[in-house]
């Protein structure tokens, strides 16, 4: 427990630094509208890598790292003076471009060397429960010292939209993100980059505030994503990006309530939501009737939730195979286990088995998993057998109740009550 | 040939025919050479280790081609156009099978011929091997989605006997002129890995009873054949990070079992093992599980000596 905690820590840290310094990068990203620059930069940063890589220098050497900065610098210089290049293209093409350009030609440079390939996937997959402090000691200055030049020459340069603010901007943007991919990985920085910054964008006007507001969030949702990912025991990088979407998710949910018209919006979200409900329910009642022996999602997702909901249509002689063929396949299931750990331990405890014991072992497992199979093939016999016996009982049901939650379905039933109601009475 | 003797005889008389006759036999021996040397079996394997045994059986009968470069994981291998040509032009594919060259399949298909699945230019190694980890349909505890077993079978030496004996029952069936020179060459190369093995037994005699972690369950063959302990993987499900909670009981198992030992492939992750290392204290073995992975395997006996002195060299035994 506390292990792992003692692990979740400098991770912590990391985000923090890398939510400080992307918020700031993000909120300036959205105003330019180049969303996928991180991206494109990271893979120039990645393509630099591999020339020196090519050159002989060890990965995480002094001289990789210039050389992916020299490479961001290019494509700093470039992305400055084609902002304004032509309005017919917009420069998020370029950008595109540039990343796909860098990410082929790396591949293409990789080809001929050895363990290249998984040099390249290093550089661009980075995982902040393995990154530590030991990385901080060379970030977090560096970073600092970028936010200061930044804090400095901002008021100098930004409102002039100069080719020299934007070439400082993106060769800082490049120096940051290459240095944030290699600790978190390109899936992280993205968000780390995006999210926050479109929350503080959302809520606030001045850069003050949207910094406040996007630190805050990016701080709370990567303690939540770490905390999840403690929890229930899931790989770090991919959780915090969930999080982080979950937490945009939240904020937008939130805005209306905070800041508009609350009402209009819970209508409209009502609306949404009964019509997904409706087109999901009448497409299963009608793929159920068409093809009951296919995959059911909805139905098998009910029965998963509610097992219990099995035992309702299936008839008392299909429940009992039904729960005899799950006891045996889970027998199976524990039995091969069981095999696998006493020949595991037999390859170094105690006398070891020879080759037939072992062959012999290695086919009763494949048995078991055959067996298995069987077991599981009469679990979805039995139950593809009573979905065909009520599917149009079932669906039928489905369809009235998908046709009951169409928004306005009720107002019309009750004026067509109306309209049929006049006549009957007449006759009195 | 024999029209120039011919004319030799006939203008310069009995000497010179006398001389021309070595040339005559000395000519035909070339051509005849040359046909021999045009005749090789021309062999494809998927993986370097496939392709030393090959060679192993086939000697200077075959001529065999890796389609894997040295170096590159061949799990992950993607094939180039020209590797079509190669298994279009080979009379025999060896394969590793047990679901780790599923690339080859497709190149197979395209291919046709008398190398597709069933026909007698096809070969998976795996045929007649006692697999390891058989976890059937599913993902199993310890993650290797190989449902067919684990793949990584060539590791333990005593299997070289299955696999060179797939190798020389389809080299004999192609080559029926040539059956018996392949089982003597097979014969040799066992006696010699069995003098190996002895030598291997005794090198690694030092770490019986050291716990191990691998970066990925690639040498639980290794492990059986030569008594080693294996206690965990720093990355269960390959390709999914590990998770911190997975991380932490590595760490606490490690520390509570003294292991410091963690075996990592070239093409794995460093970032990863070392980040374990450092927390136990612990150092990385690099070790290869492909003949070409590392410099000095080159062939499936040094595969062997290079693997066992890295080990040797990280449990600190001289």
């Amino acid at each position: 427990m506390t292990d792992a905690l003692g692990l979740l820590w400098p991770a912590f840290v990391v985000a923090i630094c890398l939510v400080g310094i992307h918020t700031y990068f993000g909120i300036e990203v959205l105003r330019r509208k180049v969303i996928f620059v991180d991206l494109a930069l990271a893979q120039i940063a990645a393509l630099g890598a591999t020339v020196a890589f090519l050159l002989g220098h060890p990965v995480q050497s002094a001289a990789a790292y210039g050389y992916s900065l020299g490479f961001t610098l290019v494509a700093a210089v470039l992305l400055a003076f084609t902002r304004a290049w032509s309005s017919r293209i917009p420069q998020e093409a370029l950008i595109g471009v540039i990343y796909v350009v860098a990410a082929a030609a790396a591949i293409l440079l990789i080809d001929r060397a050895p363990q290249g390939a998984e040099h390249l996937k290093q550089i661009l997959t980075g995982n902040i429960v393995t990154s530590g402090i030991d990385e901080l000691v060379f970030i977090a200055p560096l970073y600092l010292a970028i936010a200061a030049l930044h804090a400095i020459l901002r008021r100098w340069l930004a409102d002039r939209a100069s080719v020299a603010w934007d070439f400082l901007f993106y060769a800082t943007f490049g120096i940051v993100v290459t240095s944030s991919v290699a600790l978190a990985g390109v899936l992280l920085v993205f968000s780390f980059l995006i999210i926050p910054a479109a929350i503080g964008v959302l809520y606030a006007d001045t850069l003050a505030r949207q910094l406040a507001i996007g630190w805050l969030a990016g701080a709370m949702t990567s303690a939540a994503g770490l905390a999840v990912s403690f929890a229930f025991d899931l790989p770090t990088g991919a959780t915090m990006v969930c999080a982080f979407g979950a937490a945009l998710a939240i904020a937008g949910v939130l805005y209306p309530v905070l800041c508009g018209d609350a009402r209009l919006m819970a209508r409209c979200a009502g609306m949404a939501v009964r019509w997904c409900a409706a087109i999901t329910l009448a497409g299963s009642a009608l793929w159920l009737i068409a093809a009951p022996r296919a995959d059911q999602p909805l139905l098998d997702a009910a029965e998963y939730m509610l097992p219990g909901l099995r035992a309702g249509y299936l008839s008392r002689v299909e429940l009992a195979t039904y729960q005899d063929a799950r006891a045996y396949a889970e027998r199976h299931r524990v039995e091969a286990e069981r095999l696998n750990a006493i020949e595991t331990s037999s390859r170094s405890q105690g006398e070891a088995l020879d080759d037939d014991t072992v062959q012999r072992i290695s086919s009763f497992l494949k048995s078991y998993g055959e067996m298995r199979r069987g077991e599981e093939f009469v679990m979805r016999e039995v139950r593809a057998h009573a979905r065909e016996r009520i599917r149009w009982m079932l669906g039928a049901g489905m369809v009235v109740l998908a046709l009951l939650l169409m928004p306005g379905a009720l107002g019309l039933l009750r004026q067509g009550a109306a309209r049929l109601g006049p006549p009957a009475r007449e006759p009195q | 040939m024999s029209g120039i003797a011919r004319c030799g005889g006939q203008a310069r008389g009995g000497a010179i025919g006398r001389a021309a006759l070595p040339v005559l036999v000395v000519t035909l021996m070339l051509a005849h050479g040359v046909a021999w040397a045009q005749e090789r079996l021309a062999v494809v394997t998927t993986t370097g280790d496939l392709r030393s045994l090959t060679e192993a059986v086939g000697g200077a009968r075959v001529e065999v081609t890796a389609l894997t470069p040295s170096g590159f994981d061949p799990e992950e291998y993607q094939p180039r156009p020209q590797d079509l040509v190669r298994v279009r032009k080979a009379q025999a594919v060896m394969r590793v099978g047990l679901d780790f060259d599923l690339w080859v399949d497709r190149l197979l298909a395209q291919a046709g011929g008398s190398v597709r699945r069933g026909a007698p230019g096809y070969v998976d190694a795996s045929l007649g091997i006692a697999t390891l980890d058989v976890r059937g349909l599913s993902i199993g505890g310890d993650g290797h989605a190989h449902g067919s077993g684990n793949p990584h079978y060539w590791l333990d030496p005593r299997n070289a006997e299955i696999i060179t004996g797939n190798i020389q029952a389809a080299l004999a069936s192609i080559d029926p002129a040539n059956a018996e020179a392949y089982a003597a060459n097979r014969l040799a190369f066992l006696s010699r890995l069995e003098g190996k093995l002895k030598d291997w037994d005794e090198r690694l005699a030092a770490l019986r009873g050291v716990p191990l972690v691998a970066y990925h369950n690639s040498w639980p063959y290794f492990a059986r054949r030569f008594r080693l302990e294996f206690i965990g993987t720093v990355e269960p499900k390959p390709g999914v990070p590990p998770s911190p909670g997975h991380l932490a009981s590595l760490i606490g198992t490690m520390n509570a079992r003294g292991a410091r030992i963690i075996v990592r492939q070239p093409h794995e992750p460093e970032k990863d093992a070392a980040f374990v290392a450092q927390r136990t204290g612990g150092m990385v073995a690099v070790l290869a599980a492909s003949v070409g992975a590392l410099p000095g395997a080159d062939d499936y006996v040094s595969l062997f000596d290079v693997n066992i002195a890295a080990l040797r060299a990280a449990a600190g035994v001289p």
